[in-house]
């Protein structure tokens, strides 16, 4: 069981982290992105080849962030423009149509380039013990990375004038544009940061099981049930949502069966709806 | 100061205002008053880059910010506080302020300044700016205004939804601001609260200005009085 929970809690980060790139982007911007997992496969494959072409490990992951960044900023700069003239359900239904054509375009390419191709990061050394658990060092490598990776961010929101800024935005974006503030320009900083974050899940994911480039869907579903179970637009309900739907995954998977993990958590999510609808940290509008 | 010069606008193409032509000196306090629907609210939004106006033209220091997004004309110097305050709920009362002065730190005189004025705001410091008062969340809204040392601060109906005592209390602090050289513009339904702070005014009805003059001018208008003073 407490080998179950650890598990989970590893799973679950990498939830957590999926999920605030998905949330802020849709707390800031009203923008449903559908193509975040496809962000994260891509920047697997960058690194992958960066690796194959000889690039040392940190170096690739680098360059993989980089190019998810990139490709989160590709998106404000071009199809998310037409989204922007929009407002309120209309601006979701777009966004989400358009990414999901994104989504598709990416996963179709990726898979005739590289049907093969797999992101698989191996930490060596033995496995450590933790709680009488024997914990696999990859594991707790990207545990340990998404930890950091939360503890930047929330340093980031709380203590940055940048970070105050943009969750002005997220608050009552108005009132953010009376003081000076361009809620564009939060937005397109956000698309990177996400991007950024889906790269990083990808990198850190690749520590524990392998990346390939049918991936993308599976991702952007996750994030999907963990964001909308966190609550929208909330960083810390993000990471609450992934460590508990982390561990009722595995524990699921691991007392029913694999098949069903993802219909139990899409069971918790429909569930937190009906009681919470606007998710376990959400804020009534 | 503020020069506007037949202004119109509206929603969707229905104008609300109508060749609006006003102006606000340095160092002055102008109000422009009327009754609940006169188009002061539209006319505020339209002046502060929320809206943008169908034909006329809006000079801020002898600079064109005619359609101008707010949050340029924000960084400008020209500060606008909503009847609605768009405060962020979930954000400290501290966040709020320091956020004012975004993207530049805060001086810590004008922070004094500010506190010095809204003793209420010190105290509650941590508090979320959602839990605040009526009367606390308009302090707030102004405080986090004069943050940026704006050079004019534009109120749109700052006594909204507040106590005849509190709505008092916020024109005494404005009061202050003003004699240490602020100037500002002013709507407010509670005329005789903005007849004791400004020293000129326009009447908007109908979304056209149809009398201005000097308080002293407006206040001996018998139509004024009736109208908006409760004097027959």
């Amino acid at each position: 069981m407490i080998a179950n929970i650890l598990d989970g809690i590893v799973l679950g980060l990498q939830f957590g982290l999926l999920a605030t790139g998905l949330t802020l982007i849709y707390g800031l911007g009203g923008v449903l992105n559908l193509g975040y997992g496809q962000i994260a496969v891509t920047s697997a494959m960058a690194v992958a080849l960066a690796m194959e072409a000889g690039i040392p490990i940190l170096p690739a992951a680098a360059l993989g962030l980089l190019i998810g960044g990139l490709f989160g900023l590709f998106l404000d700069l071009t199809i998310l423009r037409p989204v922007y003239r929009l407002r309120g359900e209309a601006r979701v239904l777009l966004s989400l149509l358009l990414t999901l054509g994104v989504s598709f375009i990416v996963d179709g390419f990726l898979n005739w380039r590289f049907p093969l191709k797999t992101l698989n990061l191996h930490i060596g050394g033995g496995a450590v013990e933790i709680l009488g658990v024997p914990m696999r060092r990859g594991s707790l490598v990207a545990s340990a990375i998404t930890l950091v990776t939360f503890a930047g961010l929330f340093v980031f929101f709380g203590r940055t004038s940048l970070g105050r800024a943009i969750r002005s935005v997220i608050e009552d974006e108005e009132g953010a544009r009376l003081i000076g503030i361009d809620p564009k320009k939060m937005l397109r900083l956000i698309l990177v940061l996400s991007g950024v974050l889906a790269a990083l899940v990808a990198v850190t994911r690749s520590m524990v099981a392998p990346v390939d480039t049918k991936s993308g869907l599976s991702i952007t579903v996750f994030a999907l049930i963990v964001t909308v179970v966190g609550g929208l637009g909330n960083v810390v309900g993000a990471l609450l949502a992934g460590i508990i739907l982390g561990i009722v995954n595995v524990i699921a998977a691991d007392f029913i069966g694999s098949y069903i993990s993802l219909i139990i958590l899409l069971v918790a999510a429909a569930v937190t709806i009906l009681i919470r609808p606007t998710g376990l940290l959400g804020v009534k509008e | 100061m503020l020069e506007v010069n037949g202004l119109s606008a509206g929603y969707q193409g229905n104008d609300v205002v109508h060749d609006v032509a006003f102006r606000v000196h340095q160092g002055e306090a102008v109000m422009i008053i009327g009754s609940n629907g006169a188009g002061k609210t539209t006319l505020f939004k339209t002046l502060c880059g929320l809206l943008s106006p169908s034909s006329g033209k809006v000079l801020f220091e002898g600079g064109d910010i005619t359609g101008i997004p707010a949050e340029r004309i924000a960084r400008l110097g020209m500060r606008f506080v909503s009847a609605a305050r768009h405060l962020f709920p979930r954000m400290t009362i501290e966040e709020n302020l320091l956020l004012g002065a975004y993207p530049n730190k805060p001086e810590p005189e004008t922070m004094s300044i500010v506190l010095d004025l809204f003793p209420r705001l010190a105290e509650r410091w941590r508090q979320r700016a959602g839990t605040l008062s009526g009367g606390e969340q308009q302090m707030l809204a102004i405080g986090r205004a004069l943050m940026s040392n704006p050079r004019l601060l534009v109120l749109d109906e700052p006594s909204t939804g507040l106590a005849p005592l509190v709505a008092r209390a916020a024109y005494e602090a404005l009061n202050v601001l003003r004699e240490r050289g602020l100037t500002v513009l002013v709507t407010e339904q509670q005329v005789p609260l903005a007849m004791a702070f400004c020293d000129r005014g326009y009447v908007l009805e109908n979304g056209f200005i149809r009398l201005e003059g000097t308080t002293e001018q407006l206040t001996a208008n018998p139509a004024i009085r009736s109208a908006y003073l409760g004097v027959t």
